[in-house]
């Protein structure tokens, strides 16, 4: 079914453009979309937003880049990388890690009220998450919690319910990467209740009045990326609500 | 050895690159155990037996993927359920407050477009499934809370509860497609609608659940009794549109068995709801 394909594509290649609403500091990669129009996958995209940086001074690895090259070819016609050790990409880049991106992620999770930029999800990097998610589990751990597990399986089912919910309520729809890298960002000011929680017990008011600002400061970033980026106008508290929802079994692992 | 058959090679290179051309596969192959540097993740690739074991699989689940995409089209109609979900904040919180307060409104015929059905967005009364779908989460969600309170909380009895929950829920969705059918009323009532008839007394259930957290038996008992009322008016007034024949829902007395038979059943439909209210939550509050 050809429609389904749109879920499993990154949902900036739909029709509904982002880039032209103005070119953000550290963005400017707009004008590399172009040539990712046939079905690619997560694998080269990393590389493409910081190949305009590279651009000059390497020449024969980048033009490789913009090939549709298929997942995995029967015989490597040509070397993806040249024939040099010298025209390797660094392996941050290779690996699709990227500092400078992850920070500026971080930095829109922590001001709830600066509008978000829709073009900040254009690539999923699940490397920013997986860190916050290590974290929360090691600030449980100094309170004497061993709960890991629960933060996964919880995390995971989240991610899946958000991934049906968002599928069904938005024009175009979104993958799952995407969604479990903003739910994995969004999940910082966790972190933060849970390093309260080592110093002092949660469980009276003082403590729930805390949960319960966390609680919607995380929502409410969540829900403004998700409708900033996937142009959802009118929901933003029907899309705050699952994710408070989600938020809020987490806080429960923390207080409880 | 391995230098002297391999062409192209750069003489600078102090290691065999065995990622670059297609014509040195036969050596490329005995080459690639000792550690090639460089490319460790391209000597897997340079295998014909891996390279064709890759795109066997790759084409395999590919091949997994659209059978999926196929059956998953026939047993959920995703864009069916697509129309379901168009609401928006408005339209859940006119609902919502309709849910408990149904005695105000006064025009509950859903409005059509050229025949079909106008989006939830645009229209109050047109059943949606975000409200039963948040409300099913937040009933387990609260159950468990309130259990956690009565301290009787383990996280085996949410999976009870939200399984009990919706084998009620399929129960009551098939019996009343079952009336339906026996009766042969002629409606446009699908599945889904039914689905999300029921569904929307979760939201009562929810709000007489936490009122008896806070209140105690009392609150409990009141705050119920209200919902189920509202949740009653609500269902016949929906339902009456429904499957009533015309002549019938203008409240005009018509005669005959099979408009009895009709107005018994939409009032066996919606006196089920508090019924179902009171007994998936009476044992939440002690």
């Amino acid at each position: 079914m050809s429609g389904f394909d749109n879920f499993n594509t990154d949902f900036y290649q739909s029709s509904y453009s982002v880039d032209d609403q103005g070119q953000p500091a550290g963005y400017g990669h707009s004008n590399t979309e172009d040539p990712y129009k046939q079905g690619q996958y997560d694998y080269s995209q990393p590389m493409g937003y910081s190949a305009p940086g590279m651009m000059q001074p390497q020449q024969p690895y980048t033009g490789q880049i913009y090939q549709p090259t298929p997942a995995f070819t029967p015989s490597p016609t040509q070397s993806m990388y040249g024939s040099s050790f010298d025209d390797e990409p660094p392996l941050l880049e290779e690996l699709g890690i990227n500092f400078d991106h992850i920070w500026q992620k971080t930095l829109t999770v922590l001001h709830p009220m600066k509008a978000a930029d829709g073009n900040i999800m254009n690539e999923t990097d699940l490397a920013g998450p997986m860190v916050f998610c290590l974290a929360f589990g090691a600030t449980l751990l100094l309170t004497g919690k061993i709960q890991f597990g629960y933060v996964y399986g919880i995390s995971v089912i989240g991610c899946l319910g958000m991934y049906c919910l968002l599928n069904l309520m938005s024009m175009t729809g979104v993958s799952f990467g995407c969604v479990a890298s903003v739910l994995g960002y969004c999940l910082l000011p966790m972190i933060l209740l849970a390093s309260f929680g080592i110093i002092f017990s949660l469980q009276g008011m003082f403590g729930i009045i805390i949960a319960a600002t966390i609680i919607g400061w995380c929502s409410f970033s969540a829900s403004k990326i998700f409708i900033s980026a996937l142009a959802m106008d009118g929901q933003q508290l029907l899309v705050a609500y699952p994710c408070a929802l989600l938020y809020g079994v987490f806080a429960l692992i923390s207080v409880f | 050895m391995r230098n002297t058959s391999m062409d192209g090679t750069d003489p600078s290179q102090l290691f065999d690159d065995t990622s670059a051309a297609p014509g040195v596969q036969p050596t490329g192959f005995q080459g690639q155990g000792v550690g090639t540097m460089g490319h460790p993740g391209r000597t897997l690739l340079s295998d014909p037996m891996s390279n064709l074991a890759m795109a066997y699989g790759s084409s395999l689940a590919s091949q997994g993927k659209d059978l999926v995409d196929k059956n998953l089209d026939r047993f959920l109609p995703i864009s069916k359920l697509k129309y379901y979900f168009a609401v928006d904040t408005v339209y859940v919180g006119k609902k919502l407050g309709l849910l408990v307060f149904p005695y105000m409104h006064q025009n509950w015929e859903v409005s059509y477009q050229q025949d079909t059905p106008v989006a939830p967005r645009f229209d109050i009364n047109a059943p949606d499934l975000y409200i039963p779908a948040m409300g099913f989460i937040t009933y387990i969600l609260v159950a468990g809370l309130a259990l956690g309170t009565q301290n009787r909380f383990t996280p085996e009895i949410l999976g009870m509860q939200a399984s009990s929950a919706l084998v009620w829920l399929i129960m009551e969705v098939l019996v009343v497609l079952l009336s339906l059918y026996l009766v042969t009323v002629n409606t446009d009532l699908t599945t889904i609608d039914l689905v999300a008839f029921s569904g929307y007394k979760y939201v009562g259930m929810i709000v007489g659940v936490v009122a008896g957290l806070l209140f105690g038996r009392t609150g409990y008992y009141l705050t119920l009794l209200w919902c189920c009322i509202s949740i009653f008016v609500f269902m016949i007034r929906t339902l009456r549109l429904k499957l009533l024949s015309e002549a019938a829902a203008q409240g005009v007395l018509v005669h005959g068995a099979r408009n009895q038979l009709r107005m018994y059943l939409t009032m066996s439909i919606a006196a089920a709801q508090p019924i179902f209210m009171y007994w998936l939550t009476y044992h939440l509050v002690r």
